[in-house]
Formats: C-alpha cells, structure tokens, sequence
C-alpha cells in the first residue's frame, strides 16, 4: 500500500497566520478569544468569538475577485497557496491529473447567504448579485482553489459539521493511498461570524458564557466551571503527497498519515456517543497498526461543553488508557466548526515537528467526570512526540479521527 | 446622468482598468470581461439607475451596446 505524508500546511487562524506562529501561541497560551466587533454585535446575546482580525482580502485578490469570494473560500484559498509554497510543489512540472482538492465546510459560504438574506427579505431589494450563487454554493471554495492551480485531478467537497475537514483529510489520505492521485490539498474552511449563523448558535444555547474576569478565557474545556463552546473562524490546508513522490523531490515531510477512522454515532443529532468516538478511534488506530496507549498526544475535540467534554473522557479512557497526554486547543482557538479538523491536526504536525505538547488553557477547576491528563494551562516543551492523533465529532453524529506519526 | 459615464466609473472602481482604455467602442472581450463579467456590470447599472433589464438580453460585443441595452431599458422604464 502506498505511504502518505504531509508536506506542506497553510494556517489562517484566531492565533496566527502560518503555522509556527499558530503554534507558538498554542505553546504559550495565546488566546484569540475576542470581544466580536461587528455592526450587529449589539443585537448579540453572546459577543465574543475568535475571529481572524488580521486579514486583508485585497492583500490576496483584485478588488472584483476579493468581492467575488465570500469569506470562507478567501481563507481557504489564502491558506492553499501558503500550504503549496511550504511545500515547495511545483505544480507546473507536475501532472496536474494526479493532484485534487478535498475540501471541507460545516456552513459554506454563509457570510454571503446572510447578505443575500438581509437585502432581499430586510432592504427588500428585488435582484441579487450575479454572481451571488456561484459565491454561496457549498462547492465554491473547493472549485475556486481547482481553479487557481488548474488542477484537474478527482476535487469533493466534504459537509460533515465539525467533522469535515477531518473527513477531507482523511479520505484525501486514502485517494493517494490507493493511486488515484500523488498530491492532494486537503483540508477546510469556516467564516460564520455572521448575524443569522451567530443567532442560530445562540438558539442551541451551547455558547460559552464571557469570563467577566477575562474575555479571553471564555472558553474552558474539562474544567468544571465550562460554559460552552466559542466560536470562531479561519482555515488550514495541507499538502498531502505520496511518499516515494515527497522523497524524490527531497521534500520536507512534517508527518505521515497512518489512521483514519470514520463512523456515524446514529445516537441523536446533537449528543456524543462514547460507544461511536471509541469505534472511531479504533478505527483508526486499527489502520494505523498501533494500540492507543502507545499515542504521544491526542488533540481533543475538547468543545468545552460540559456534555462533550465528559463522553470524550469517558471514550478516550476505554480506548487509550488514561496516561496520553491529551488537549484542548480550541480553548485558545476556539471552535472552527468545519475548519476544526484541519486546524487541530495542524497542531498535532506542529507538536511532531517541534516535539512539545500545547496545553489546555483556562482549566483551573478539577471536574471528577474529566480525569485525564489534559496538559493543563502549560506547554510540556522537549517531549517525544512521535505519535499524535485528532479528535473530531460533529453534530449529526459523524465522527472522524485522524493518526499521523513521524517519520 | 450619462450612462457611459457612469458605465465608466463602474469599471474603473470595480475592475481597477485604466480610464483612457475605456471608450463606447471598446470591445468587452477586448476588456477581459466574460459574460459574467457583463451581468455583474448591468447589475450595477441596475442599481444605479433603479431599473429592471429583462432576463433575456441581446448579444453585447461593446460598451456601446451595453449603454444602448441600459439607454432603451430607462426610456422604457421612465428613469
């Protein structure tokens, strides 16, 4: 069977913009939890989120091309062509049939679907833009990065809530595995602070109450006093390629994918199953040929629900022991909904390659149901981490995890 | 207000293109616009002159059949 390794990342995230920054903030505890500035913050119930404050469409695009692209597929053809460049691929001397896009979103391009929204049925205007539809439609972030490398190799788009980017990485694996292609950008992307998205996770009532203390702390998975899940936005892209290809071309390798799981918890559309994470997990770690004790770090889902947080204990307990080190990043990045995946395997390449663990932050209060070592409030720097995998559960019950280890 | 003036404005402000390029006899091809490009200019035109052009439009080669699609469309419309 063919190898497959992870050449290049591409990051745009509430801590960082390429992957050592991204990581660096993990490593210290740098929160991109925020006070969320927006013309409707006013009308929120819940105002903070991690938002991406530092990105500049028209850094990336002409201005008709940047208006023609919602938010979500900027970030995810932003983070595409730095996950390229780090890889050092050029995909001008590559046969372009053996590269393809796998691509994942929880919403799509809802920024624009709430615009749309607003100025027909709020301003009662009676036209849309023309390209209104070709910007909203849930493939228009996997098509428009085919299209700004001409790849012609198999492209998907994966729609499977906080699990989709993880599917897309995942089954992204398995196409080069399996020969169908040598190449594929694989990852996902998510930019739902918008006003009909935020009222709509507002009415979930599963949004973190704001720390009074320190807004920045909002978000505190396995801690007892958790509130709920933060919001946030942004996008990661990986390079995955072939190993003998990556090798021949004396590629710098970050990690090679060696398990992906995914099952369906069919329990209830919301709720986690510890019985459908542990299938996911053994799934995985079955691929991958390792027994889970032998993990170096797991990233959690680590919503910071109380729900979540608890049943994922409970699973990575009966399917690993409760010695691996385990965290949550999404305390510091909050919860990039089909973004997620992706970002947190990012950070699992990252622990890999710099061999340090990030921690879980604002987990000050000990919950008797979360009793694993979640890596509290600080980085474990110079530790041996040869072998990471990363959690994701989605509402709608698809779980997906993913198991990379060095080479 | 003129329409190919406004016509003008339009592509400078969205398309970054020169202004001394523009002119009615300019061809859209000519300009790089495809046929999306040309909806999203009469959507414009649209907003700016508050009318409706029907769904189905006639061929448009230059800018001089996009002002005259727009002229008729005002006239017909009283705008």
């Amino acid at each position: 069977m063919r190898r497959v390794v992870v050449t290049g990342i591409g990051i745009i995230s509430p801590v960082g913009n390429n992957p050592y920054e991204f990581f660096i903030n993990l490593m210290t505890g740098t929160s991109g939890i925020r006070q969320l500035e927006t013309d409707f913050s006013a009308l929120l119930q819940v105002k903070i989120a991690a938002s991406v404050n530092d990105f500049n469409p028209l850094a990336h695009f002409p201005k008709n091309k940047a208006s023609n692209l919602d938010r979500t597929t900027q970030f995810a053809l932003v983070a595409s062509r730095q996950g390229i460049a780090d890889s050092g691929l050029d995909l001008y001397k590559e046969d372009r049939a053996r590269v393809g896009v796998y691509f994942g979103t929880g919403m799509g391009s809802i920024s624009t679907i709430d615009q749309g929204y607003a100025r027909l049925y709020r301003n009662n205007a009676d036209r849309l833009n023309p390209v209104a539809l070709l910007t909203s439609m849930n493939n228009a972030a996997g098509s428009q990065i085919v299209l700004d490398f001409a790849i012609t190799g198999p492209s998907m788009t994966f729609c499977t809530a906080c699990s989709s980017s993880t599917v897309a990485i995942g089954e992204a694996s398995r196409v080069i595995r399996y020969g169908h292609a040598d190449v594929m950008l694989a990852g996902g992307s998510e930019a739902m602070l918008t006003y009909g998205a935020m009222k709509a996770w507002e009415g979930l009532r599963t949004l973190a109450l704001a720390d009074p203390e320190n807004l920045a702390a909002s978000c505190k998975p396995f801690s007892l006093d958790r509130s709920g899940l933060v919001l946030g936005e942004g996008a990661a892209m990986l390079v995955l390629e072939e190993y003998e290809h990556a090798k021949a071309r004396g590629a710098h390798i970050y990690g090679e994918i060696i398990g992906y799981g995914n099952c369906s918890d069919s329990a209830h559309i919301t709720q986690p199953s510890v019985e459908g994470q542990v299938r996911a997990m053994r799934l995985a770690l079955k691929e991958a040929g390792i027994a889970g004790h032998e993990l170096d770090y797991i990233n959690a889902h680590g919503t910071g629900t109380q729900l979540n947080d608890k049943i994922e204990t409970a699973a990575i307990k009966q399917v690993c022991g409760a010695t691996v080190p385990v965290s949550s990043t999404k305390s510091m990045h909050g919860h990039l909904m089909g973004a997620s995946g992706a970002v947190e395997f990012v950070a699992c390449l990252m622990a890999m390659e710099k061999q340090a663990i990030p921690p879980t932050a604002n987990l000050k209060k000990s919950d008797p149901e979360c009793d694993l070592d979640y890596v509290p409030n600080k980085g474990r720097a110079n530790v041996r981490v040869n072998t990471v995998m990363s959690n994701s559960f989605a509402f709608g019950g698809t779980s997906a995890v993913l198991i990379a280890r060095t080479l | 207000m003129d329409t190919f003036e406004t016509l003008r404005q339009i592509i400078v402000d969205k398309y970054e293109r020169d202004v001394s390029s523009i002119t009615p006899e300019s061809n859209l091809r000519a300009l790089d616009f495809d046929s999306l490009n040309a909806f999203e200019i009469i959507f414009e035109l649209e907003e700016k002159f508050d009318i409706n052009v029907p769904t189905q439009i006639v061929p448009l080669d230059t800018l001089q059949d996009v002002v005259n699609l727009i002229d008729k469309t005002r006239s017909e419309q009283g705008k």
